[in-house]
């Protein structure tokens, strides 16, 4: 008791800034620090997954499927959890995701929505989390294209 | 306790809490996660490539187009008027250094969907707000604008003006990729000078 209050004044201005920075560092809704180093998976496209490859994969998978109801996707013997796009940050989705011990797997009929919630996800620090395609090839150029030779540009 | 004392207690304290820091020179998202997610599932982050044809040919100057493919693949073929940032390369450098200009409409695009829609979370968490993405990226503008064509015996007025943008921003993409390397700047700049004549800008 006599510590602490001798040290009143410094406890005081401390002990805020600590609760902040614990806060900062622990709680779950924030992102991390780096962003370069959490979109290394995007670059080395080692975050993309078929379905025939999806054996690859070792641990229980989760498939969040991010459309509205499971039509698109068949049924794969996997645990699948249904949900809307935009409530994938919702309190308890965070939680099933923290809280599963495998690997994610997100899928949407649109490329661009898993392609956008798997940033999201990963700048916040959640790890093994697989965006499931059927078009690995996605950025592969499909069209080549051939150069008009006669062409005369106009100004 | 003397006022020395309590400062070296609370230098070691504020010590104590920095050691819990990350030390991170690397850039960071500033905003907040479900703010970010609300943006980035708005449907007006989207472009069509129609909506970016018109903009090639009308030499948008309030647009910026961003190659997010490798140097040789823009090299080879690029939409005319695009600067390359590859997107290996986007937090290398300050990507505030080509989207700081709040004025801009900076449109991501790549060959695909993959690419562009990170490099778009990317920005929008960096807090770049003026930052959108072409649906479907090159391949779809192969589909679209390369390989249009109408086999129909009518158009209507709308379907016809749709035609015409695909035409010219086809042609103009042609004869630009056509050119050899060396010259494709050179027509470019060319271009700007020759419509800024027309304005009445004797530059």
């Amino acid at each position: 008791m006599g510590i602490i209050h001798k040290y009143k004044v410094v406890i005081a201005v401390v002990l805020p800034i600590l609760i902040l920075v614990l806060i900062r560092q622990f709680g779950g809704n924030h992102f991390q620090t780096d962003a370069k180093r959490w979109s290394e998976p995007s670059i080395m496209r080692s975050n993309i997954i078929t379905e025939e490859k999806i054996g690859t994969l070792s641990g229980e998978k989760l498939i969040i499927n991010l459309g509205e109801g499971n039509r698109e996707i068949k049924d794969m013997g996997m645990e699948l959890l249904n949900i809307p796009a935009d409530s994938v940050l919702s309190k308890n989705i965070l939680h099933t995701i923290g809280k599963h011990d495998g690997p994610l797997l997100l899928y949407s009929s649109e490329t661009a929505v898993s392609a956008r919630i798997w940033m999201v996800l990963s700048q916040m620090g959640y790890k093994n989390i697989f965006i499931l395609t059927n078009e690995a090839d996605n950025e592969i150029s499909k069209n080549k294209f051939r150069p008009d030779t006669i062409v005369r540009p106009e100004l | 306790m003397n006022t020395r004392e309590k400062f070296s207690v609370g230098l070691l304290s504020l010590g104590f809490i920095l050691a819990l820091l990350p030390l991170s020179a690397n850039r960071s998202f500033t905003v907040k996660p479900q703010k970010l997610l609300s943006e980035v599932l708005n449907e007006k982050t989207f472009f069509t490539v129609d909506q970016v044809a018109r903009f090639v040919i009308s030499d948008d100057s309030t647009v910026q187009i961003i190659d997010l493919r490798s140097p040789e693949e823009f090299r080879s073929v690029n939409i005319p008027g695009s600067i390359n940032v590859p997107y290996n390369e986007l937090l290398d450098n300050d990507p505030g250094s080509f989207l700081n200009d709040g004025n801009i409409k900076n449109i991501f695009y790549s060959n695909g969907d993959f690419d562009s829609n990170y490099a778009l979370v990317t920005a929008r968490g960096l807090n770049y707000k003026n930052t959108y993405v072409m649906k479907g990226g090159l391949n779809e503008w192969f589909n679209t604008v390369m390989n249009s064509s109408f086999s129909g015996e009518r158009i209507s007025a709308r379907e016809n003006a749709l035609f015409e943008t695909r035409t010219r921003a086809r042609k103009l993409f042609t004869e630009i990729n056509s050119l050899p390397d060396s010259l494709k700047l050179k027509f470019i700049e060319a271009k700007h000078i020759a419509a800024k004549k027309l304005d009445g800008d004797c530059e």
